[in-house]
């Protein structure tokens, strides 16, 4: 049956409740990004996630919506407490997949002499591709308390500053994680893992900052043009894929305990109040917090390459963390519907908490222009850098886009690098990239990826976030 | 053994991440293919010698969770402990339950090349069905 897809306004779609759907469908996209969207599952998928028990308003996908496993990626949704359900699909395999920006002291001109030097050092320190130990090996003891404590167990055990903690996103431990409710194989697969980047599209990427949209928020971020910048794209690795692969087996057995029928197995769920649906939380809470350490162990070892690559003291280049978000989580949070304050459970999968101006949960430094938010785009465009806004905690319950999001499979990929050296395409426009293998590089080609220019206009347009700063990348380690 | 050939694999193009479609006259060897399948995508099996062996068994509720299982335990002892399987023995397989010894070696950096990285398994798009004779699989992974 052909999905009804109906036009709300310029940015603004939707697919009204019909069937099974206990709400509607929105997707955020200006009329040609629709046309790209519609090619695929994802609006299916979109009116798929509408169908769980709970859901409350909407079934939300952010203009960078693609087809994903149950969810669509960049799909938003809230389920009420009682009546609600979490589901493994809403957050993804790699829980608490973020990015971190830190910002420098240093200008452009002060770092491209030495890019190259200072790529192959990142390189060297930051553990990146497939089946690469860590930069930090600990044992199930250990990592127990990772689960509990997430970046502050790496801050403590001398990796980054107490500064850092107060800019990442819950302040880089998330409450309520349970490390009884991992599995021995979760344990397994994470040992080794703390401190890397992994492949596929995880990245470590230095830039300077090319443009200025807003000065005020600029200043406020502590950002200026020329600035040199880093932004670390990473997650839980093994250890989130491990729980959430664990728990959707969990999730599939408890659907039919709980009578859940569903259009996609993928979405596999169980009540927020349930024993399967609190494991799970307390589950991915671990995988949250491990990819908090991860990103703040990567974080201290790209300040130790800076000081190595550049000749400097340590701390001179002035790294400090603007920033740091989740892309994959479950989250209760307290918003509010049809008029109401409501505590809900919120799923962001490819998708950023945008908070807006005057919420607590900002850092109090940036409090007054809204939460920074960190939308990486490809190797060899631009990033950007944006705010929350009220329109986001209206409309979005809280949150934005996360990514350009790929317009090409990696075969697809491979076949247009055919024949080039992209790495040396990109060394002749300045970018210097460094991957665990070619084909790393040519399957992130930056023709793979949409154009991160329109996600983040289409956001802006909707004034679910607001546009800060754009980032040009200098060079770049790819897992 | 079984070896790669285009009669009965197929890489399916999927935005992100990867995924494959087997063929089989039954269905011991579309388990079987599957996970040659999956490994081809991680390593080249030319490069791999079926040295040693390993019993796998595992157990799911229904055959399309029984594939998910099977290829995500043999990707677990990639992970973990470095396995590179080239040849499945299937012994015993009913829908719910499937033994095999499995052969291979683990990773040699000297010797092996590794692809990429599966996360997952996943159930996203999973297929097994019958056409006329054959039987036709296909399985998405994560990336």
């Amino acid at each position: 049956m052909a999905l009804k897809i109906r036009q709300l306004n310029e940015y603004l779609w939707e697919i009204p409740k019909e069937g099974g759907m206990r709400v509607p469908a929105r997707i955020y996209a200006t009329k040609r990004m629709m046309d790209d969207i519609r090619s695929d599952n994802a609006p299916q998928q979109a009116a798929n996630v509408a169908h769980l028990p709970g859901i409350v308003k909407a079934s939300l996908a952010m203009p960078d919506i693609h087809w994903g496993y149950g969810f669509p990626i960049g799909g938003v949704a809230a389920f009420d407490l009682d009546e609600g359900v979490i589901s493994p699909g809403g957050v993804g395999y790699d829980v608490n997949c973020g990015v971190r920006l830190m910002a420098s002291e240093l200008r452009r001109e002060d770092v491209a002499p030495r890019a190259k030097a200072l790529i192959e050092e990142l390189f060297r320190r930051v553990p990146t591709g497939v089946g690469v130990g860590g930069a930090v090996k600990v044992d199930e003891k250990t990592l127990r308390k990772v689960a509990v404590e997430g970046a502050h167990w790496a801050v403590k055990a001398g990796y980054g500053t107490e500064e850092d903690l107060g800019f990442i996103e819950e302040g880089g431990r998330i409450e309520g994680a349970d490390p009884g409710a991992i599995s021995d194989r979760a344990w397994e697969r994470g040992r080794t893992q703390l401190g890397t980047l992994g492949s596929g599209n995880h990245f470590l990427e230095v830039d300077y900052v090319a443009e200025v949209y807003d000065e005020e928020a600029a200043r406020v971020l502590g950002l200026f043009p020329g600035q040199v910048v880093v932004i670390i794209h990473t997650g839980s690795r093994g250890f989130g894929y491990q729980t959430c692969d664990d728990y959707l087996a969990v999730m599939d057995r408890a659907m039919q305990r709980y009578n859940i029928t569903l259009p996609d197995r993928q979405l596999a769920c169980a009540p927020l109040r349930s024993s399967e649906g609190k494991a799970y939380l307390g589950a991915m809470r671990c995988a949250v917090n491990f990819a908090f350490a991860n990103r703040q162990i990567i974080a201290h070892n790209t300040r130790l390459a800076f000081a190595e690559a550049l000749g400097l003291k340590p701390g001179a280049a002035g790294l400090r963390t603007v920033y740091e978000v989740a892309h994959n989580i479950a989250k209760i949070e307290e918003h509010e519907v049809d008029g109401q304050r409501l505590r809900v459970c919120v799923h962001r999968k490819g998708a950023t908490r945008a908070f807006g101006p005057g919420m607590t949960e900002v850092p109090a430094r940036y409090r007054a222009v809204g939460q920074p938010v960190l939308i990486p785009g490809d190797m060899g465009r631009y990033s950007y850098v944006l705010i929350g806004t009220e329109t986001a905690m209206h409309e979005t319950f809280g949150s934005t886009c996360h990514g350009a999001g790929r317009r090409m499979s990696r075969r697809q990929a491979k076949k247009a690098a055919r024949g080039r050296n992209v790495a040396l395409e990109l060394e002749r426009e300045g970018i210097f990239v460094r991957g665990a293998s070619l084909r790393t590089i040519d399957e992130e080609i930056p023709e793979a990826y949409k154009d991160v220019a329109d996600v983040v206009d289409t956001c802006a347009l909707a004034g679910i976030s607001k546009k800060v700063a754009q980032l040009r990348p200098i060079g770049c380690i790819k897992g | 053994m079984e070896t790669a050939s285009p009669n009965w694999f197929r890489e399916i193009d999927h935005t992100g991440d990867i995924g494959i479609e087997v063929e089989a006259p039954d269905l011991d060897t579309l388990f079987a293919r599957a996970a040659r399948g999956m490994f081809a995508m991680l390593t080249d099996l030319a490069c791999v010698r079926p040295g040693r062996s390993r019993r796998v068994q595992v157990e799911a509720p229904d055959r399309d969770a029984l594939m998910v299982r099977w290829l995500s335990e043999l990707n677990y002892l990639h992970l973990t402990e470095g396995w590179l399987f080239c040849r499945f023995d299937v012994e015993e397989r009913t829908d719910r339950h499937l033994t095999a010894t499995v052969h291979g070696e683990t990773f040699d950096p000297a010797r092996h090349t590794i692809y990429t990285e599966i996360k997952a398994v996943t159930f996203h798009g999973l297929t097994i069905r019958r056409e006329n004779d054959r039987w036709i699989a296909r399985v998405i992974f994560d990336m």
